[in-house]
C-alpha cells in the first residue's frame, strides 16, 4: 500500500492547530471562499453526491442523497444538527476533530449549510467532552469575529449561525431523531420514521443531520475534487454497493500497545491496524477478539481480522456494519461472558425505556448473562438469549430506533462465535443445570378504603 | 379507495387510515399495548408489528399508513413468536395474580391468549415478594416497592384513583393521554431504560400532583396498574349503560356500570380469587348499585374523556341522606312520611286552594335544569294547561337568560351557533367570561389542545384562570366593565378597517349609525376604565378580526351582570362586524352551566315563551290544537318577578322542582322575606335541601338522571338520551310521573297519562318543528343537532349561514355603558366575584356529597397577596366579607391569579351561604342576577 498523507488530520501536529491563524496557514476556509466565490447549493450537492461520501456517523447513508432529500424551494428555516454527541462505545475520532482542528469541522459545516440552504447549524456535543466544547466555542467566536459566520458571510447573500448545544451523556442523543428531540428540549425519545428529520426534523421544520467527521471531509471535497476523493479507500463492487471511498480516522482501543486514532483510506483490516499502528495485541500475548466499530456492530474473532473494514467489510462476517470505525481488541485472556455482561449492561442502561423489546429485553438479557456470570447459568440459557436477541434486533425493525439491534448484535455474535466458551464455563460453574425457583407468592387481596 | 390484501383477503379501505385501523376494520385481532383511538400512534409495544410483502422487515401497524396494494400478513409464525417474547418480557416481574383479579383488562386478555398465565416456560415466575399487598387505607406517602429494576410506586393518597405501578407495562398511555387529552401533564417518565418509571410531576402522591382527576389515565390503562377505587372496592360493574352527563352543559355521554347484588355464595361459585374478599361482601348490600362511570368512546362531544364530575361525582346517587320516600310538614313543623296518595292528594288539594283563592296568577312552577326534556316540557304544560298560569321559569334565568335573549334578539335563534367540533377549526379562539378548565372541563381541554396545537387564544377575564397560561392576550378588565371592553373591541376593528367589509355588506344592517356612535369607545379612551391596557385591546381585536374563523365561547361572566343581555349583544356585534358568523370555526357560543339548562328554558319553561322559544302570542294556536285546552295568554312572571309578587303578596304557592332556590337566588335576604309569605312550597328534589328546610311544605322525592330515560340538550343544541341505568331508588319517582300523578289528582286526566319518554318527546315533536326531525330510534345512532325538521334530516351544525330567522341581516346594537350601582367604597373596598370550582357544581347537592369533598374540602374566598398582606391575613384564615347586603363566612386562600381590589369566591356550601351577600341587582332585560359584581368589605371573622 502507497504511503498515505493524512487529509483529516493533516494540521493537528502543528502548535495552536485549533485556532483561525494556524488553519488559514495550513490552507483553511479556501474552500468556503470558492464555494461562495461561484457554486451554488446544487453544484456543492452534486459535489458531494459526485464524491459518494457516505455518512461517517455509523450507518454510512450517502451525505450527498441525505442533502437531497431536502424539500426544494422550502420557504424555511432549514436546520442543520451537527451529531457530536460521539456516544459509541470507544470512539473517539470527533473528539480528535473537535479539539484539534475545530476550525476544518466548522468550515464543514458552512459549506454543508450553503449546500442544504440552512440558515441555523447546531452542533449537539456530548457532555463529556469539555475541551472539545470550549475549542469549538472559541473557533465559533473566531468565525463570528473574521466575518466567517453571521450575517452576509464574506459579502456573500449567505447568512448562517452555529449554536453549540451540550447534552447531558445519554447514548440514545446520538441517535438523530432522539438528537434532535433532546436539542428541543425534550426527553431524548427517538421518533418514528416516517417524516425523515429532512422533511421534518428540528423544531418541526426540514433538517439534516450529519456527523462530525463527515462535514470535516466536505471542504477536502471541494478544494480538490470529487476524483481525488474516490481515489482513495475501496471501490464499489456493484450498482448495490455505493463503495467506501476517502480517507477515514479509526480509533483503536482495548489490549494493544499503542491505542489511539489513525487516519488511513478506508479498507484497513484489522489485522494492520493492530500491528501497523496499534503496536500489536499487548503484553506479547495473542489476540481473540475485536470489536469492528463500535460495540453495536457485533464482534470479530481474530480469525476475521483479515477482512477490510470498509462499509461492507464487517458484514461479510456476521457483524452489522462498520459503524464508527472504532476497533476495541480484547486479548486471549479476555472471558466472553465478561464481555457480554458489560454489553448487556451497557443496552439496559441505555435505552431509553421507549419501545417494550429494548427496554425489557436488554433488561432481562442482562440478568440472564448475570446469572451465567454468578455461576447459575444453563445450558439452554444461551438459546433464551439468542432467542431475545432475535426478537428484540437483529434488522427485524421491531424498535424504533437502532439501539435494540446494537443490543442484539454483540449478544447474537458472542454465542455464535463462542458458544464453546459459554457451554464450558456453564458446565463448570453449574454442572447439574440447578436455578433457584422463586415461589409464586400469592398477593392476598387487596383490601381498600373508600377514602371518603 | 384502497385496495389491500390482508392475510391473502382483498379488502377496500377509506384513505387516511393506519394499517392497524384497516386490520381491525377487516375483523382481525392484533394485540396492541400503547395504541389507543384518542391518541397519537407511538409504536412503542411493538406487538402490532406486520409484514408486509416486499418490504425488508416487519413494520408497527399503528404507525405505519395504508397505501394501495399492501398485501400484508399479520400472524405468520415469526410474528407470533415475536409478540409471544414481548408479552413473555413484560410478564416477567408481573403480579400474575391480578391477571386473574381482572381477568378482562388488555394486557391480561394477551398473556391467556398467548398462553403465558399461569406462568409459563421461560418466564421467570414472580420474581419479587411485594413489600405491602394491604394498602395503609389514608396513607399520605407512596410505599415503594424495591424491585429487581428499582422502584415501583404504590399510592393510595388520591380517593378516586388507586396506583399500583408493579403492574405498569410502560405503554406509556397514561403519560400520552394526560398530555394529548387533558393537557395536564402530570403523569411523567422518570430514569430511563429498563429504570423507566412513571410518576406523577409532584413526584411524591398523585393526591398532591397537579392532577384533575378526569379518570382519563384509569380508562386507558391496560392492567390495572390505575385502577378506579370505586371498582376495587365494589367489584367489577355487571353492566353498563350509555347515557349524557348529569352535569354541565357540555353533554358528554358516558357509560355507567352498575353491579347488580351478588349473593355471597355465588362469589365462591365462580372460581374467583381463593382469598375472597371479605370486604366485597361487606359492602355489596344495595339492590344494585352505580360503581363506576366510563367515557363513551365515540362520543361527538367528549371523545371518550370526561372530567372529574362526571367521571367520579356519582356516589350521591347511593347517599345515606337521601329521600326516597314523600313527606309533609306537621302542623308542628315536622317533617312526616307519608304515601304517594296522600302527599299528591295534599298537593292537588292547596294548589287547588290557590288558585281558587288568589287565582292563576298567584302560584307558579319552576322547572329542572337537572330533568329531561321531557319532563320540563311536562311541568310548562302543567303550569298553563292544568294550572292556568304562565309563570313558569328555571334556573336558566340566573345564568344565560340574558345570552338567550340578546341573540334570540339580535340572530333570531337563542342558541350557541355553532358546535364544539369548531374548536378544532377554528384560528382563534376568544373565551369571555367563562374559566371553561374548570366548569366545562372537556370544552376546557380542547381549547388547550387547540391553543397547543397553535390556535390563537384571547382569554378576557379578571382573573389569571388556567386558560390564561396558554393565551396569547389576556385582557383582565375590571369586573362590571364588559360593554366597555367590547365596544373598544369593536372601536378598534371599525379604526382599523378590520370590518368584513363583504359579510357586512350583505349581512349586516344599522352600520353606519353604528361607525358613528362605537368610535367614542375607542380602546386609548376606555382602556383606563377596563383596566386593560389600549395596546391589548388592539392586539385581541386584530387577533380576531384577521386570524379567522375566530370562535367565541362565553360563560357567565358575560351574562350575570346588570348589563347583561347588552354586554352579550356588544359580543355579537363582534362577530357580525368581522364576519364570524355561520361558518365552521367561527360563531358566538355561549357554555351553558347545567346539563339541560339549553333545554328546560326551550322546552318552555319560560314564562313569556312557550316550547320552542316561541312567543306564546305567536304559539298559542298551534299550542291550543295539540293540547287541546286554552293557554293563558298573559305573559307570567319569571322567578326575580315571582319572588317580588311574593313579597308584596300577591304570589303564594311554589312548586320547584330539582332548584334550591333559597341557597341559590342572589341576595338571600330578599328571597327569604319573599318565601315567608307563601302558603305552599313543594319541593321535589333528591335530598332535603335549603329551600325545603326552611320553607317547604311538601316533599316529593325524585329519581337522578341515572335512574330515569329522556333527553338532554346540550350547550350546542344536541338532543342526546338519558337511559336508566338503574331503577329510581326507594319510592322515587321521575320528574315526569311525579307531574303527570299531580296533574292526574288534579283531574287533568288527557294529556298527562303516565307513558314513556320516548311519547312525551313524539308530543314535543308536533309543537316545536325545529325538532321533529328528531326520533328515539335516530338518537339510537348518536346525538342530532336541532334544528332537525325532518326525519332525512342531517340536524344542524353551524347557523345562519346564508341568513337569519330574522331575516338577511342581522343589526348592530349600539349600547351605551351603564356603570352598576356595586361601586367600592372606603367601607366596601372589593369587588366580588362569585363562582364554581372545577371539583363542585352549583348548589353542591350532589358533588358535596362525593369523595369531590376530599378533592375540595371547602368553598374558598380568594384575595391576592397584596391585599392579604396589607389587612395581616394568613392563608386558610377564617374571614367575614360583608357588603351593603349581608355576609357571610369562609376561609381564605392567598391567590396571586386575583388582580387587588378584587375577590373571588366559590358558592357550593349550604352553611357558608354566599348570597347572603350579593346584591339585589339585575339583568336590565331579563333579570338575571349580578352574581359576579359585589362590593364588599373583609375582616378576620372573631
Amino acid at each position: 500500500m502507497a504511503e498515505f498523507e493524512p487529509v483529516l488530520t493533516a494540521n493537528i501536529h502543528k502548535p495552536d492547530s485549533h485556532t483561525l491563524r494556524v488553519y488559514e496557514q495550513g490552507g483553511g476556509y479556501q474552500a468556503i471562499r470558492k464555494v461562495l466565490g461561484g457554486m451554488s447549493p446544487t453544484d456543492v450537492v452534486e459535489l458531494v453526491k459526485a464524491s459518494n461520501l457516505r455518512g461517517r456517523g455509523g450507518a454510512g447513508f450517502p451525505c450527498g442523497m441525505k442533502w437531497s432529500f431536502l424539500p426544494k424551494d422550502h420557504p424555511g428555516p432549514i436546520y442543520m444538527c451537527v451529531n457530536a454527541d460521539e456516544s459509541e462505545p470507544a470512539t473517539f475520532n470527533n473528539r480528535i476533530l473537535m479539539e484539534q482542528d475545530p476550525h476544518q469541522v466548522i468550515e464543514g459545516i458552512i459549506i454543508g449549510c450553503f449546500a442544504t440552504k440552512a440558515s441555523t447549524a447546531y452542533i449537539y456535543i456530548r457532555y463529556e467532552y469539555p475541551t472539545a466544547f470550549r475549542r469549538l466555542q472559541a473557533a465559533i467566536d473566531e468565525c463570528y469575529a473574521a466575518g466567517l459566520l453571521g450575517k452576509n458571510i464574506q459579502g456573500s447573500q449567505f447568512s448562517l449561525d452555529i449554536y453549540l448545544h451540550r447534552g447531558a451523556a445519554a447514548y440514545i442523543c446520538g441517535e438523530e431523531t432522539g438528537l434532535i428531540e433532546s436539542l428541543e428540549g425534550k426527553r431524548a425519545w427517538p421518533r418514528i420514521k416516517p417524516p425523515f428529520p429532512a422533511i421534518e426534523g428540528a423544531f418541526r421544520k426540514p433538517t439534516v443531520v450529519n456527523n462530525i467527521e463527515t462535514m470535516a471531509c466536505v471542504p477536502h471535497i471541494v478544494n480538490r475534487g470529487a476524483d481525488w476523493f474516490k481515489s482513495m479507500g475501496v471501490p464499489s463492487t456493484g450498482p448495490r454497493d455505493a463503495g467506501s471511498y476517502g480517507p477515514k480516522l479509526y480509533c483503536i482501543s482495548g489490549h494493544v500497545e499503542k491505542p489511539g486514532c489513525y487516519e488511513m483510506p478506508m479498507g484497513v483490516t484489522t489485522r494492520e491496524l493492530v500491528e501497523r499502528y496499534g503496536g500489536g495485541v499487548w503484553k506479547g500475548r495473542k489476540g481473540k477478539a475485536s470489536i469492528p466499530g463500535g460495540l453495536s456492530m457485533g464482534i470479530m474473532t481474530e480469525k476475521e481480522w483479515d477482512v477490510p473494514l470498509d462499509f461492507a467489510g464487517p458484514g461479510k462476517v456476521g457483524c452489522l456494519g462498520l459503524g464508527t470505525a472504532a476497533v476495541t481488541i480484547m486479548d486471549e485472556t479476555t472471558s466472553m461472558i465478561d464481555f457480554l455482561h458489560n454489553s448487556c449492561r451497557f443496552y439496559a442502561h441505555e435505552s431509553c425505556g421507549q419501545c417494550t423489546p429494548c427496554r425489557e429485553g436488554t433488561s432481562w438479557a442482562e440478568r440472564i448473562v448475570h446469572r451465567i456470570k454468578a455461576g447459575k447459568g444453563r445450558l439452554k440459557d444461551l438459546d433464551i438469549l439468542l432467542d431475545i436477541a432475535s426478537s428484540i434486533g437483529i434488522i427485524p425493525g421491531t424498535t424504533i430506533c437502532g439501539l435494540a439491534d446494537g443490543a442484539a448484535w454483540p449478544i447474537k455474535n458472542a454465542i455464535a462465535k463462542f458458544r464453546g466458551e459459554f457451554e464450558d464455563d456453564i458446565k463448570r460453574t453449574n454442572p447439574t443445570g440447578w436455578m433457584v425457583e422463586e415461589a409464586v407468592e400469592a398477593l392476598e387481596l387487596v383490601g381498600l378504603g373508600t377514602g371518603h | 379507495m384502497l385496495s389491500v390484501k390482508i392475510n391473502d383477503f382483498s379488502h377496500t379501505f377509506a384513505d387516511g387510515i393506519s394499517i392497524l385501523q384497516a386490520v381491525r376494520q377487516s375483523g382481525i385481532q392484533l394485540p396492541t399495548l400503547c395504541s389507543d383511538e384518542r391518541l397519537k400512534p407511538m409504536g412503542g409495544c411493538r406487538l402490532c408489528v406486520v409484514q408486509v410483502q416486499g418490504w425488508p422487515r416487519p413494520v408497527t401497524a399503528c404507525t405505519t399508513p395504508l397505501t394501495d396494494g399492501l398485501e400484508i400478513h399479520t400472524h405468520t409464525p415469526e410474528l407470533e413468536r415475536d409478540r409471544r417474547t414481548l408479552l413473555k418480557l413484560l410478564a416477567q416481574d408481573y403480579p400474575i395474580e391480578s391477571v386473574e383479579q381482572a381477568p378482562e383488562k388488555e394486557f391480561h386478555r394477551y398473556l391467556r391468549e398467548y398462553g403465558l398465565v399461569p406462568a409459563a416456560e421461560g418466564v421467570a415466575t414472580l420474581a419479587r415478594a411485594w413489600d405491602s399487598p394491604q394498602l395503609a387505607h389514608d396513607s399520605s406517602q407512596p410505599t415503594y416497592a424495591l424491585g429487581e429494576r428499582g422502584y415501583s410506586m404504590r399510592d393510595n393518597s388520591h380517593p378516586y384513583i388507586h396506583v399500583d405501578m408493579a403492574k405498569c407495562v410502560t405503554c406509556l398511555r397514561c403519560v400520552r393521554i394526560c398530555d394529548e387529552v387533558q393537557g395536564q401533564f402530570v403523569w411523567q417518565v422518570w430514569d430511563r431504560g429498563d429504570r423507566t418509571s412513571i410518576r406523577p410531576d409532584s413526584g411524591t402522591t398523585l393526591l398532591e400532583s397537579s392532577c384533575v382527576s378526569c379518570g382519563a389515565c384509569v380508562d386507558t390503562c391496560p392492567t390495572g396498574a390505575l385502577e378506579d377505587k370505586s371498582i376495587l372496592t365494589h367489584g367489577q360493574p355487571t353492566s353498563w349503560t350509555k347515557t349524557t352527563c348529569p352535569y354541565c352543559g357540555t353533554g358528554c355521554e358516558m357509560q355507567v356500570g352498575v353491579r347488580e347484588e351478588p349473593r355471597s355464595h355465588t362469589r365462591q361459585e365462580r372460581g374467583s380469587s381463593a382469598n375472597a374478599p371479605t370486604l366485597l361482601a361487606s359492602v355489596a348490600t344495595q339492590p344494585s348499585r352505580i360503581v363506576a362511570v366510563r367515557p363513551e368512546m365515540l362520543a361527538p362531544v367528549n371523545h371518550g374523556h370526561l372530567c372529574v364530575k362526571g367521571r367520579y361525582a356519582f356516589d350521591f346517587v347511593h347517599a345515606s341522606d337521601r329521600i326516597t320516600e314523600p313527606m309533609l310538614r306537621s302542623r308542628g313543623g315536622e317533617w312526616q312520611t307519608v304515601s304517594w296518595d296522600i302527599a299528591l292528594a295534599h298537593v292537588a288539594e292547596q294548589f287547588q286552594r290557590i288558585v281558587a283563592r288568589y287565582g292563576p296568577a298567584g302560584i307558579g312552577v319552576l322547572g329542572s335544569a337537572r330533568a329531561t326534556n321531557e319532563e320540563n316540557y311536562l311541568a310548562q304544560k302543567f303550569a298553563r294547561v292544568v294550572l292556568g298560569t304562565n309563570n313558569v321559569d328555571c334556573c336558566a334565568r340566573v345564568c344565560h337568560a340574558p345570552t338567550a335573549a340578546a341573540m334570540k334578539a339580535m340572530l333570531g335563534t337563542g342558541a350557541a351557533t355553532n358546535s364544539f367540533n369548531d374548536i378544532e377549526l377554528a384560528q382563534t379562539i376568544l373565551v369571555a367570561g367563562s374559566n371553561a378548565t374548570e366548569n366545562h372541563p372537556i370544552v376546557g381541554a380542547r381549547i388547550k389542545q387547540a391553543a397547543l396545537r397553535g390556535a390563537h387564544l384571547i382569554v378576557i377575564d379578571p382573573r389569571k384562570i388556567e386558560l390564561t397560561k396558554y393565551a396569547e392576550c389576556h385582557l383582565q378588565l375590571h369586573p362590571g366593565t364588559n360593554v366597555l371592553l367590547f365596544n373598544a373591541l369593536a372601536a378598534a376593528i371599525v379604526e382599523e378597517g378590520l370590518i368584513d367589509a363583504d359579510y357586512v355588506s350583505q349581512r349586516v344592517a344599522e352600520v353606519e349609525s353604528f361607525d358613528s356612535f362605537i368610535r367614542e369607545f375607542s380602546p386609548e379612551v376606555v382602556a383606563e376604565r377596563c383596566g386593560v391596557p389600549a395596546k391589548l385591546i388592539r392586539q385581541a381585536a386584530r387577533l380576531y378580526a384577521t386570524a379567522k374563523p375566530a370562535m367565541c365561547l362565553h360563560g357567565l361572566g358575560m351574562t350575570e351582570h346588570v348589563q347583561g343581555t347588552e354586554g352579550v349583544m356588544c359580543l355579537v356585534n363582534l362577530a357580525i362586524l368581522t364576519g364570524n358568523m355561520g361558518r365552521p370555526g367561527s360563531g358566538i357560543n355561549p357554555l351553558r352551566g347545567q346539563n339541560n339548562v339549553q333545554g328546560s328554558a326551550q322546552m318552555g319553561c319560560e314564562p313569556g315563551s312557550l316550547t320552542g322559544f316561541v312567543s306564546i302570542a305567536a304559539g298559542k294556536s298551534l299550542f291550543e290544537q295539540v293540547w287541546q285546552v286554552p293557554v293563558p295568554q298573559e305573559p307570567g312572571l319569571n322567578l326575580l318577578k315571582m319572588m317580588d309578587a311574593a313579597q308584596s303578596g300577591t304570589f303564594k304557592a311554589l312548586w320547584a322542582i330539582g332548584y334550591d332556590v333559597l341557597l341559590t337566588n342572589a341576595n338571600t335576604h330578599t328571597t327569604r322575606e319573599a318565601m315567608r309569605n307563601l302558603e305552599c312550597v313543594v319541593v321535589q328534589d333528591m335530598f332535603l335541601n335549603e329551600t325545603a328546610k326552611e320553607f317547604g311544605t311538601v316533599f316529593l322525592p325524585c329519581a337522578s338522571s341515572f335512574e330515569k330515560d329522556g333527553t338532554f340538550m346540550n350547550a350546542e343544541r344536541r338532543i342526546q338520551r338519558v337511559r336508566e341505568a338503574i331503577a329510581p331508588l326507594g319510592q322515587s319517582k321521575s320528574d315526569a310521573d311525579i307531574v303527570c300523578l299531580v296533574a292526574q289528582a288534579m283531574g287533568a286526566n288527557t294529556g298527562f297519562t303516565l307513558g314513556s319518554a320516548e311519547e312525551i318527546w313524539n308530543e314535543i315533536r308536533q309543537v316545536w318543528k325545529a325538532v321533529a326531525g328528531i326520533s328515539y330510534s335516530r338518537l339510537e345512532a348518536g346525538g342530532l343537532q336541532w334544528p332537525c325538521p325532518t326525519e332525512d334530516h342531517p340536524g344542524t351544525t353551524i347557523l345562519h349561514g346564508e341568513s337569519f330567522p330574522i331575516g338577511k341581516r342581522a343589526a348592530l346594537q349600539r349600547i351605551e355603558h351603564r356603570p352598576t350601582d356595586e361601586t367600592v367604597t372606603d367601607e366596601f373596598p372589593f369587588l366580588l366575584s362569585t363562582g364554581r370550582t372545577l371539583y363542585h357544581f352549583n348548589a353542591g347537592t350532589m358533588t358535596l356529597r362525593t369523595p369531590n369533598a376530599v378533592l375540595r374540602p371547602h368553598d374558598l374566598l380568594d384575595m391576592s397577596p397584596t391585599d392579604a398582606a396589607r389587612l395581616e391575613l394568613i392563608d386558610g384564615a377564617a374571614v367575614t366579607i360583608r357588603s351593603r347586603h349581608g355576609e357571610a363566612m369562609l376561609p381564605l386562600r392567598i391567590n396571586s391569579d386575583i388582580p387587588p381590589g378584587e375577590l373571588f369566591a366559590t358558592f357550593h356550601e349550604p352553611h357558608v351561604f354566599l348570597n347572603h351577600v350579593t346584591s339585589p341587582h339585575r339583568d336590565s332585560v331579563v333579570h338575571a342576577p349580578e352574581y359576579k359584581v359585589t362590593a364588599v368589605q373583609v375582616r378576620k371573622a372573631p
